[in-house]
């Protein structure tokens, strides 16, 4: 059977089912990055703040995702860890325009580097600065230098500047995140 | 709990900035969802006291001032409070300046209530209009009127008249002759209070209390007078405005003075009630939530906190003179901290009486707030007197420890102790000691000078004992014995760990003599590990050098044994040991 699966996978013809999380602050516009990659019929026309997560699935190339929509709110950022385990990748959405909680982001992301189910693992992270249409948001390069992400050498990771509202810049985000996961599990077989 | 502990701080430094140029006080700082888009913003006032004094109400979104228009005058406070219940329920703005209350609305002037002026003196208004149509009479005789009245019940006007030069008087009449003579009374505090719901959006109703001692409690909507009290039945010049509970249904308003007392009033109530003095001036007060507790800074670097009637639970003396106070009020560990800014920088949490965290600002915080700045739910904002803004945001994981140790604080002794009734013993041991005092005092004395005496010499004993020598601090104690007649003695040495919790390990003992004198069997020895509270027995045998079959005992020093207890690879010993010999005896040697 394992022989036949992973022939069906080689050949494309089943696709692969991966997790993604999708986490970041409150109000950085996670839901509405997922919004943007449902089908036409399932979108949404206004996103409210997300309480607790919500399970979003959707197809990129080969590649079947289950995406993790959790909440950014202080009070469900405890929630994140528990997903941490069986996801392999992580979308990390930031507010561009919001430098007062770059700090915030920074901890919430020690934070997440330093946990026991991710600091080991070569797991890709894809980091989305959002809002990049806003006019005093901050630059990816200076987004990268203040989270201080070239200090992550065991983990390959990404940061694209997006605006989840019109999408652009997301799907080259999530096409490098394709990549990397297809390629760790292509040598993890 | 020791500062170490407290490393990495709780706190995240999100901004500062040196450059803002801010000269805010207290009561001029706020953070409200000025624009009803749930971002909420920093509402300050920064007052400039310079040659000319200028005041601007700034808005701050985020990091960036993104509103700036200039005040009449220089207020004593600011509040925001919600009007209405209409969506998007958006807070207006108020400011007291002079007898004005200014409201704000979406950052744009929408109302101005005005304190209503006190009455004035027939002869004031008197003395005003003939200053005002004649000018055959000279002035001076006119103004001599006014010295009868009080001065505080004269207006502004009068006041200042009075203190003019003669020269200065006419200019001074002939500039406000047609305007008319008001005796305005400026607004000194002011605070919101809940109409009906205690709700953070629901409608409240503004307090302000003037400097005459008046208390006004105004409708949001129509801005007329609900309630007006006086402060005091005294003279009383309120200075902070404090609120608690709903107007609809009980509400406690306390009013601190600058005559060092506290006022209350409550609902109906016409006029204040004294509830309690502090012997140094009032710097800030604040209503804890929850218990309603009454948190006083006070200028002689004290912090207290007074219950609801007004008796003292407890007071904390603060490193530095106090400069402000500010609730932090954390619902996700229920609790409530009081952020304490000092001279020179420090802000220090307290947590009812125990400082629970340590903050540093650039400089002398003048002003705190904490609470929901844009999408942070747990902002601290500082300004300082050195005009710097910095921004702190509490870290998610910051609990201050206090899960662990709940049990810290003692409970608090708001009721008398459980004392027995005064038995026919006590009544009758008083009588006595009232009947001799003397005696009994030098009977008292004498017992007192005796035990002293019993201890001193308990102590010189214990320290002149020989039979055992300890080291205090690493816990051990060490005793010898000697066996025997000679000249083969057989020396028994107990190393005892007294330490309950630690094992003795890399010990050696060395046996240090005159070789002239002994022989040992053994010279170094490694002590084993020793468990807590365990001792560990050395057996040693000592053979006595006997020259010409006789023993020497000419010199003391001779017939001694050290022991030094060392610790390996430490040049100092533990502890050390003179063991003296006694000496053999010829004859039993002879025999």
């Amino acid at each position: 059977m394992g022989l036949f699966k992973t022939l069906a996978v080689f050949l494309r013809i089943k696709k692969k089912e991966v997790n993604v999380l999708v986490i970041g602050l409150n109000n950085s516009g996670k839901s509405t990055i997922i919004n943007h990659f449902k089908d036409e019929e399932d979108k949404q026309s206004e996103i409210v703040p997300t309480v607790g997560f919500n399970v979003e699935k959707f197809q990129n190339q080969s590649l079947s995702f289950t995406a993790f929509d959790m909440s950014g709110h202080g009070r469900y950022r405890d929630l994140w860890e528990h997903y941490y385990k069986d996801c392999h990748g992580i979308v990390f959405v930031i507010d561009s325009s919001d430098k007062l909680r770059l700090v915030v982001v920074k901890d919430e992301l020690d934070l997440l580097l330093q946990h026991p189910d991710i600091c080991n693992r070569k797991i890709p992270i894809l980091f989305f600065a959002n809002k990049m249409d806003c006019k005093e948001s901050l630059s990816s390069v200076k987004i990268a230098a203040g989270l201080g992400l070239d200090k992550i050498m065991d983990k390959p990771w990404n940061i694209s500047a997006s605006n989840a509202l019109t999408g652009d810049g997301l799907n080259e985000g999530v096409e490098w995140l394709t990549q990397q996961i297809r390629d760790t599990i292509v040598n993890r077989n | 709990m020791s500062k170490t502990e407290l490393n990495p701080s709780r706190w995240l430094e999100a901004h500062s900035d040196r450059s803002a140029d801010l000269t805010t006080l207290p009561k001029h700082l706020l953070l409200a969802n000025i624009c009803g888009d749930g971002d909420y913003r920093l509402v300050l006032v920064d007052a400039k006291f310079g040659d000319d004094i200028s005041a601007r109400l700034k808005v701050y979104k985020g990091t960036v001032l993104c509103s700036d228009q200039s005040l009449p005058d220089v207020p004593s406070a600011l509040i925001s409070f919600y009007v209405d219940g209409i969506e998007p329920r958006t807070p207006v703005l108020g400011v007291a300046c002079g007898s004005d209350l200014l409201i704000y609305k979406n950052s744009k002037p929408f109302y101005k209530f005005s304190i209503p002026p006190l009455s004035i003196s027939a002869l004031e208004q008197d003395v005003w209009q003939k200053l005002c149509l004649s000018s055959d009479e000279p002035y001076e005789k006119i103004i001599e009127a006014l010295e009868s009245v009080p001065l505080s019940e004269l207006s502004g006007r009068s006041q200042k008249l009075l203190t003019l030069a003669q020269q200065e008087i006419e200019d001074y009449v002939y500039k406000y002759r047609n305007a008319e003579l008001r005796r305005i009374c400026p607004i000194t505090c002011m605070t919101t209070l809940y109409r009906n719901s205690e709700d953070a959006t629901s409608v409240s109703y503004p307090v302000l209390a003037t400097e005459f001692g008046q208390l006004y409690v105004l409708d949001s909507q129509t801005f007329t007078i609900l309630h007006e009290a006086r402060i005091s039945n005294t003279k009383a010049t309120p200075s902070i405005v404090v609120a608690a509970g709903k107007f609809e249904v009980e509400f406690r308003i306390l009013v601190a003075c600058r005559e060092r007392y506290v006022t209350l009033i409550r609902k109906d109530w016409l006029e204040g009630k004294n509830i309690l003095q502090t012997t140094a001036s009032i710097v800030d007060m604040l209503i804890m939530p929850g218990d309603k507790f009454i948190c006083i800074a006070t200028s002689d670097k004290m912090l207290n906190c007074y219950s609801k009637r007004g008796n003292k639970l407890w007071s904390v003396a603060t490193a530095q003179a106090i400069t402000c106070i500010s609730l932090v009020p954390l619902q996700h560990l229920s609790l409530s901290l009081v952020a304490v800014g000092m001279q020179g920088g420090s802000i220090h949490l307290y947590h009812s009486r125990h400082p629970v965290d340590y903050i540093s600002a650039p400089d002398t915080p003048s002003a705190i707030v904490f609470g929901q700045m844009g999408q942070e739910d747990h902002v601290m904002v500082i300004i300082t007197l050195g005009g710097t803004i910095n921004f702190k945001i509490l870290k998610r994981t910051a609990d201050f420890g206090l899960n662990q140790d709940t049990g810290i604080s003692p409970t608090i002794q708001s009721k008398p102790l459980p004392l027995p009734k005064r038995s026919k013993l006590f009544l009758e041991q008083s009588l006595r000691e009232k009947q001799n005092p003397t005696d009994m005092h030098q009977s008292f004395q004498q017992d007192l000078i005796r035990l002293r005496l019993t201890s001193a010499r308990t102590l010189l004993q214990i320290n002149s004992d020989q039979s055992g020598i300890g080291n205090t601090k690493e816990q051990i104690k060490l005793s010898a014995q000697v066996l025997g007649l000679g000249p083969t003695f057989t020396l028994i040495l107990t190393v005892e760990n007294m330490n309950p919790d630690k094992a003795l390990i890399q010990l050696s003992a060395i046996f240090h003599c005159n070789p002239e004198n002994y022989q040992l069997s053994l010279y170094t020895l490694p002590i084993p590990f020793v468990p807590p509270s365990l001792s560990y027995k050395i057996h040693n045998k000592v053979i006595e050098c006997l020259n010409d079959g006789l023993p020497k005992d000419e010199a003391q020093g001779n017939n001694t044994i050290r022991v030094f207890i060392v610790r390996n690879e430490q040049i100092q010993p533990v502890l050390a040991a003179t063991i003296n010999m006694p000496p053999t005896d010829p004859l039993a040697f002879t025999m």
